[in-house]
């Protein structure tokens, strides 16, 4: 047992504590599972749990238009149709939640492939374009089948999440963690790696061998999933699924967090909403200008940090190592993989040649000493 | 080096025919007829030059045989099996694989990971299953291109030469049957040259280069540095105005009267 927490803790300090990234993110992770427990108050833990909610549909939006590219101009529809979905299921058929948000995402993805099939033979602003236009034509349907989606005031009156809003906290809290981890990791691995290729040339990858259709349909899919459990938890959360689920002020708030937060990170998606959330109730103090206050600050943070504010802190907190490319706190002398002095501040502008030769004398030191 | 050779061919009936063959081939782009009814063939393990001056339209038969053009007339047949229509990534997976004339990297992803791309494809998950890891077999590859000191380094600070080697890189990858090089030589200094040639000649002999394995592979290779390109090929196709106006070896190529005209004569031979 001793032996396995000793264990458990080399991993921790080897794993987290090295950068200081993953450092505020675990703490920032551990303080929102932990301070509601101390200080409950309904109204925070209402925001925060949004949040969560909010933190899935924007880092689902960033797999499918940051990292494979598709710029989706139209996410709020997998958020609606699994809202509706869960709501209708859950009104209509009597399901429980454990069933209506499962099925609300399962629906999501096949949103995914009815948007995702016609798209594949789009690209850039077409695509765009195409993507806009399917949650209209959804919303289209929904004041036609008035009985069914009850129009313009939604479907309301569903199971609450939980029966208190602390659960629903964590309900939301967990789901959110779990569901960002996934979507981290899917871009962290070979399929990831896939999906990076198409974003940076389609042609090239398909000379390579790969199966484009396939794979932008499985981010479509993909996408599609996480932002459908987002939509479910969130029908169920504030009991209604209405048209505004599907408007263009959701799909574009999933841009703009993401934007914000810095695009094609996954993370930078989740601090985005973390950040600009939290940010505009608390602008409620100043109502009059109370929108102006919101876009004058996002627009002087993309101002001075083009990338978003998540790889900008990143940046100045952890330095590449030039010769393994690790990361490494600000801090440190050396390479903490392979020891490689860091003392010389990074370029930032591609000077292929220089950079290069200066790259090859270190690993020829190297393999001398 | 036979024995591979003939498992793969399988079918009896493909003894005998040439692994490619190209009849009729035309690409219109609007009133421009860029290939004009070309046919050609190349045998198992053969080496073919393709040469011609700018424009003649070389490269647009190379995308036409990858797939990213359509033809809009004439078959291509790869090992009998008719090529044209396939989806690229199809054609890549039967045993074709090109280069890029302007090379097509990933631009943001670091140069192992370029390479690990074409890894993934079902082609080479098939012919590699024993090796777990992707990673090792693209450093193989990138150590065929001599690259593999720069595999950290995102795509984007490489310099000409060494994109035009993370092209082939790339291409090796899949292991494929039919290899084509569109101006593998291009932007190289003379003794990146040299080496590449020499890789090339290594390449087709065949065997194996780390994890990666070569049966001998044909190729096509398209290049304006004649010095190099005649050193290397069996067969070398001459292009004029989308038609191929001469074939022969490259002996006979270099004395023929409209080759010189057509295209010796306006350049001098490197
Ligand atoms: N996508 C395209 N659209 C229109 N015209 C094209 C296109 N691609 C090629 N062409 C034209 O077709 C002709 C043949 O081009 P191609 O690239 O095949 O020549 P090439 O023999 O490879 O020349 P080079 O030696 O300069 O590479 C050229 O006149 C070119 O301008
Ligand atoms: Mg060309």
């Amino acid at each position: 047992m001793r032996r396995y927490l000793a264990y458990l803790w080399r991993e921790f300090r080897g794993e987290i504590l090295v950068l200081p990234g993953r450092t505020i993110l675990f703490s920032a992770t551990a303080i929102l599972l932990i301070l509601p427990l101390l200080y409950p108050h309904p109204y925070l833990l209402r925001i925060l749990a949004l949040t969560f909610i909010f933190a899935i549909f924007a880092a689902s939006w960033d797999l499918l238009s940051g990292f494979v590219g598709q710029l989706n101009l139209g996410h709020a529809i997998f958020f609606g149709v699994a809202a509706y979905a869960s709501a209708i299921l859950n009104l209509r058929l009597g399901l429980p939640i454990i069933i209506t948000i499962p099925v609300g995402a399962v629906a999501a993805v096949v949103a995914g492939l009815v948007v995702g099939i016609p798209c594949l033979r789009l690209k850039g602003q077409y695509l765009s374009l195409a993507t806009l236009a399917f949650p209209v034509i959804l919303m289209g349907l929904v004041f036609m089948f008035t009985e069914f989606t009850g129009g313009e005031l939604g479907v309301s009156g569903l199971t609450r999440l939980a029966p208190t809003r602390l659960h629903e906290y964590y309900i939301s809290a967990f789901v959110g963690v779990l569901s960002i981890l996934a979507i981290w990791k899917i871009t962290d691995s070979k399929l990831g790696l896939v999906l990076h290729a198409i974003r940076e040339d389609e042609v090239a990858a398909r000379a390579s061998g790969i199966n484009t259709s396939q794979y932008k349909l499985i981010a479509f899919c993909l996408s599609g999933l996480f932002a459908g459990i987002a939509g479910g938890l969130y029908a169920h959360f504030m009991r209604i699924a209405g048209p505004q689920s599907l408007s263009m002020l959701t799909s574009f708030q999933a841009i703009i967090w993401t934007i914000f937060g810095g695009i094609a990170t996954i993370y930078g998606a989740v601090v985005g909403v973390f950040v600009l959330f939290p940010m505009l109730e608390v602008l409620r103090v100043a109502p009059e200008i109370r929108l102006l206050l919101y876009a004058a600050i996002i627009v002087l943070v993309l101002r001075f940090m083009p990338e978003g504010l998540a790889p900008w802190v990143v940046d100045r907190l952890e330095r590449e190592c030039p010769r393994c490319k690790e990361h490494n706190a600000f801090t440190r002398r050396e390479c903490r993989v392979c020891g490689t002095p860091l003392r010389v501040p990074l370029q930032k502008t591609p000077v292929s040649g220089e950079h290069m030769s200066g790259g090859e004398g270190l690993s020829a030191s190297q393999e001398g000493g | 080096m036979t024995v591979p050779r003939q498992q793969q061919a399988g079918a009896g009936a493909e003894t005998g025919s040439p692994l490619l063959e190209v009849t009729g081939l035309t690409k219109r782009f609007g009133g421009l007829v860029a290939v004009n009814s070309v046919s050609f063939s190349v045998g198992r393990s053969e080496v073919v030059g393709l040469i011609g001056p700018n424009g003649a339209g070389k490269s647009t038969i190379v995308k036409l045989i990858m797939g990213i053009l359509r033809p809009d007339k004439g078959s291509i047949r790869f090992r009998g099996r008719e090529l044209r229509g396939m989806a690229p990534w199809n054609i890549v997976n039967l045993g074709v694989a090109g280069t890029f004339q302007n090379t097509r990297p990933f631009r943001r992803l670091p140069i192992i990971a370029n390479v690990m791309v074409p890894c993934l494809a079902p082609r080479a998950r098939r012919r590699g299953e024993w090796v777990k890891r992707i990673e090792v077999k693209a450093r193989d590859a990138l150590e065929f291109a001599g690259i593999s000191d720069l595999a950290l380094e995102p795509a984007y600070q490489l310099s000409h030469g060494e994109l035009k080697r993370l092209e082939i890189a790339r291409a090796v990858a899949t292991e494929p049957q039919l290899l084509i090089l569109d101006e593998p030589f291009g932007g190289l200094n003379p003794s990146e040259s040299d080496l590449l040639a020499k890789s090339i000649r290594r390449l087709h002999r065949g065997g194996r280069f780390g994890r990666l394995h070569s049966e001998g592979m044909a190729m096509i290779i398209i290049d304006h540095k004649l010095s190099y390109l005649l050193r290397i090929v069996d067969r070398v196709l001459v292009m004029n105005f989308g038609q191929i106006i001469a074939s022969g070896t490259p002996d006979e190529v270099v004395l023929d009267s409209d080759v010189i005209e057509a295209y010796l004569g306006k350049e001098e031979m490197a």
